[in-house]
C-alpha cells in the first residue's frame, strides 16, 4: 500500500456548495490536473485531441473531489487513463 | 484523561478454577498503577478482561478515553507480520477499520479496474483521511525514526520477526505513548529492553499524562515508576495506595491481618464446635438443655456455612536443579568471528566453569551468536568451536515452538526429544512441582502465562544434561522468587554459561562479560557494561 500523503484540505475552488463546480474550468488548475494532462496527452498523443484530454481529466478531478489531496494525482490520473482507453475503444 | 474502574470481577478458567474473584480496583486518570503477582497469578487474565478481549463471569469494568494494549508476548512475533501491519494494530479501533477498508479497496481494483473500484478506493481513502489516518502515519514516522532510526517508507514493509525483541517493544511503545489513546495497559513493557531503554521507559512513563496501568516483575522499574501497586493473589487482588518502597511492608502486614482474622475464625469455630458437643451431652440429661443444644447447631450451622475468611496467600517455592557435568578446559572458543554484517571479527576463549554475561544493546547481535554456538544456522565468517564433552542446552523464550502449542507439559515431558530421555507421569510431577508448575501439567502449553512458560523450558534445559548454558534474557517474564532460584541453580551448576541479559540485578551475578559494542566491537570487560548507545547501522 502507497498512502504517505501528507494531510491537507481541499483548495477552495471544489467547494460543493458553488455552482457546479464551473471555477474548476476557467480557474487555475491545480497540481493534480496539470500532471495528468501533461502525461496522458503525451500517451494518447495522435489517438485522442488534447482538448478532450483536457476535459475527460477535468471530468475526473471533479468527480473525485473530497478525497484526499496528497493522493489526488494518482487518482485522477488512473480514472481518467481508463476513460480514454474506453474513448478509443 | 481516562480512567479503568474494575468492580467485583470473577473469571473462571476453563478447566474449572476460579482464577479471580471479587476484584475490585480503580485506576484513577494520571496515575501510574503497577500491576504485580507471581507467574499464573492471572496478571494478563484481568488486563485482558480490562481490555475487553475475555468477558468476566461476574462483576463489570468502567472505562473512558481510548485504550491502548501492550500485550506480555510482543517482541517474540515470529510470524510474517510487517511492521506497517503492527502499528495498525496497536491504533484506535477507527483507524483499524479505515485501514482494512483500503486494502480492501485496493485488492478489489487489483482484480477489476473499473470505475466503480477506483471510485470505491478514492472513497476508502477519504475515509482513511477522516479516520485520522493520514495524522497516523505522521505519528508513525515519529515513532519509527525514534524506535528503529529510519522512516516508516524505509521500514513499513519489514518483517517484524526480522527485528529484535527489544525493537519491537520499543517499536509498539514509541506508537502507544505517542498515540491518541488515554489510557494505557502495558504487560511486562520491560521485556527485552536493554538498559538505556528501560531507563528511557523509566522517563517516558514519569513524564506521560495518560493513566498506565503497567505489568513488571522489575523492582527498579516498580520503584522509580509506580505510584500505586495493584496485586493479584490468593486469586483476588488488593490495592497499596502509596509507592514500591512502601510496598512490602504494606504486603507483610496485610498478609499479617489475613492471618490474625483466619486465627481467629479458627478460634470461634472451635468455640462453637465444643459447645455444641458440650450441650449435646447436656442435652441427652436434661430435656431443657435441648432448646440450647438445637439453637447453637443453628449458629454453627450459620457460622460454617459463611465460610472462613481468605487465608494468606501461600509462599511459593521453586527450586531448579541444573546439573552439567566436566568439561574440556577449553569450552567455547572463537577466532576471528564475525557474524555477517552484525560486527567486526572478534577472538574469545571461554573456560570451564565460566559465567559469561553477553551485554549490549538492541540488535548488536548478541542473540545470533548465542544461536550459533547452539549449533544453528547463522551466516558468518572466522572460526570457532566447542570444547570436548560440551553439550550446548539453548533457551531462548523469543524461539517460536509451534510443535508444542497443542501439548500439555507432562505430554512434552513424556516424549522427551533427541538429547532429552522422556520421564513418566510421576517424575513428570514431581519436576513440574519442583517448579511451581502443578497447575498447569496438563493444560495446553499456549495457554500457559508468560513466566509458566519461560519455568517450563528452563526444566526442559535441566533434563537436557546440557554442559554449556545459552540463556537469552532467561529472567524476562519470571516473577521474582524464580529468577532467585534460576540464580541458584545457576550457581550450583557443573559447567559453563553464557546468558545474554539486560537485567542489571541478575547480570551482578556473573564474572566475565563480554560486550557488543554499538560501534560493531566486540570486548571483554570484567565490569558489567549497560550504557552501549544504540547500534547505528543501515537497515
Ligand atoms: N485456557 C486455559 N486453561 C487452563 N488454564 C489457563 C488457561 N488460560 C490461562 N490459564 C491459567 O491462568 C493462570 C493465569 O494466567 P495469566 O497469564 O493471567 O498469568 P500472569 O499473572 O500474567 O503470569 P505471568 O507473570 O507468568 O505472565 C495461569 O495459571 C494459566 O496457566
Ligand atoms: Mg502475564
Amino acid at each position: 500500500m502507497t498512502l504517505v500523503v501528507p494531510p491537507s484540505h481541499e483548495p477552495a475552488a471544489e467547494d460543493p456548495t458553488g455552482p457546479a463546480a464551473e471555477p474548476l474550468l476557467d480557474g487555475p488548475a491545480d497540481d493534480s490536473v496539470t500532471a495528468a494532462v501533461g502525461r496522458l496527452n503525451g500517451e494518447f498523443s495522435g489517438r485522442v485531441g488534447p482538448q478532450l484530454v483536457v476535459r475527460v481529466v477535468r471530468d475526473c478531478r471533479r468527480e473525485l473531489g473530497g478525497s484526499p489531496v496528497g493522493a489526488l494525482p494518482e487518482l485522477v490520473e488512473r480514472l481518467a487513463r481508463y476513460r480514454l482507453d474506453r474513448e478509443i475503444g | 484523561m481516562g480512567y479503568v474502574d474494575v468492580s467485583a470481577v470473577r473469571h473462571t478458567l476453563s478447566d474449572g478454577r476460579v482464577l479471580l474473584d471479587e476484584v475490585s480496583f480503580r485506576v484513577g486518570e494520571g496515575a501510574r498503577a503497577a500491576l504485580v503477582g507471581e507467574n499464573g497469578a492471572g496478571k494478563t487474565t484481568l488486563l485482558r478482561i480490562i481490555a475487553g478481549d475475555l468477558t468476566p463471569e461476574a462483576g463489570s469494568v468502567a472505562r473512558t478515553g481510548g485504550l491502548g494494549v501492550m500485550r506480555q508476548f510482543i517482541g517474540s512475533v515470529r510470524d510474517d507480520t510487517t511492521v506497517q501491519r503492527f502499528l495498525v494494530d496497536l491504533s484506535p479501533p477507527a483507524v483499524r477499520a479505515a485501514w482494512d477498508a483500503v486494502e480492501a479497496a485496493e485488492l478489489a481494483l487489483m482484480e477489476t479496474d473499473d470505475e466503480r473500484a477506483q471510485m470505491a478506493y478514492a472513497g476508502a481513502l477519504a475515509e482513511w483521511g477522516d479516520a485520522g489516518g493520514y495524522d497516523a502515519e505522521v505519528t508513525w514516522d515519529t515513532v519509527t525514526v525514534a524506535a528503529l532510526g529510519v522512516p516508516y517508507d524505509r521500514c513499513k514493509y519489514r518483517e517484524l520477526s526480522t527485528l529484535s525483541g527489544g525493537e519491537q517493544k520499543r517499536l509498539a511503545l514509541e506508537a502507544l505513548l505517542r498515540g491518541p489513546d488515554e489510557v494505557l495497559l502495558l504487560d511486562e513493557p520491560d521485556n527485552y529492553l536493554d538498559v538505556p531503554g528501560k531507563r528511557w521507559l523509566e522517563d517516558r512513563l514519569l513524564e506521560t499524562r495518560k493513566t498506565v496501568l503497567f505489568v513488571s516483575h522489575d523492582r527498579e522499574l516498580l520503584a522509580r515508576v509506580a505510584d500505586r501497586v495493584v496485586t493479584v493473589e490468593g486469586g483476588t487482588a488488593w490495592v497499596h495506595g502509596g509507592d514500591f518502597a512502601s510496598y512490602p511492608e504494606a504486603r507483610t502486614a496485610r498478609h499479617e491481618r489475613l492471618a490474625e482474622l483466619r486465627r481467629r475464625w479458627d478460634e470461634e469455630h472451635q468455640r462453637l464446635v465444643d459447645l455444641v458437643r458440650t450441650l449435646q451431652q447436656q442435652a441427652a440429661n436434661s430435656p431443657d438443655m435441648a432448646n440450647r443444644y438445637h439453637a447453637m447447631q443453628t449458629r454453627l450451622a450459620k457460622f460454617e456455612a459463611a465460610g472462613p475468611p481468605p487465608e494468606r496467600p501461600p509462599e511459593q517455592k521453586v527450586s531448579m536443579r541444573l546439573r552439567g557435568g566436566r568439561t574440556g578446559v577449553r569450552a567455547v572458543m572463537a577466532e576471528q568471528l564475525e557474524l555477517t554484517g552484525l560486527m567486526q571479527p572478534f577472538d574469545t576463549e571461554i573456560w570451564y566453569g565460566d559465567r559469561v554475561g553477553v551485554l549490549g544493546a538492541n540488535g548488536a547481535g548478541k542473540s545470533h551468536f548465542l544461536r550459533l554456538l547452539a549449533g544453528q544456522d547463522v551466516a558468518h565468517t572466522g572460526g570457532w568451536r566447542l570444547g570436548a564433552r560440551v553439550v550446548p542446552g539453548f533457551f531462548a523464550q523469543t524461539h517460536a515452538h509451534p510443535e508444542w502449542l497443542d501439548r500439555s507439559p507432562v505430554d512434552l515431558l513424556w516424549h522427551g526429544e533427541p538429547g532429552r530421555p522422556g520421564v513418566d507421569r510421576g517424575r513428570a510431577m514431581a519436576a513440574l512441582r519442583r517448579y511451581g508448575l502443578t497447575v498447569a501439567a496438563d493444560q495446553p502449553f499456549r495457554t500457559m502465562s508468560g513466566g509458566q512458560q519461560a519455568r517450563f523450558q528452563i526444566l526442559l534445559l535441566e533434563l537436557s544434561g546440557a554442559t554449556l548454558l545459552l540463556l537469552d534474557e532467561p529472567t524476562d517474564n519470571l516473577d521474582v522468587l524464580s529468577a532467585e532460584a534460576l540464580e541458584e541453580a545457576l550457581a550450583a551448576f557443573d559447567g559453563t554459561v553464557l546468558a545474554v541479559t539486560h537485567d542489571r540485578w541478575f547480570a551482578r551475578s556473573f564474572d566475565r562479560f563480554l560486550v557488543f559494542g554499538a560501534d560493531g566491537r566486540v570486548y571483554e570487560s570484567s565490569e558489567p557494561v549497560f550504557d552501549e548507545t544504540r547500534v547505528v547501522r543501515a537497515r
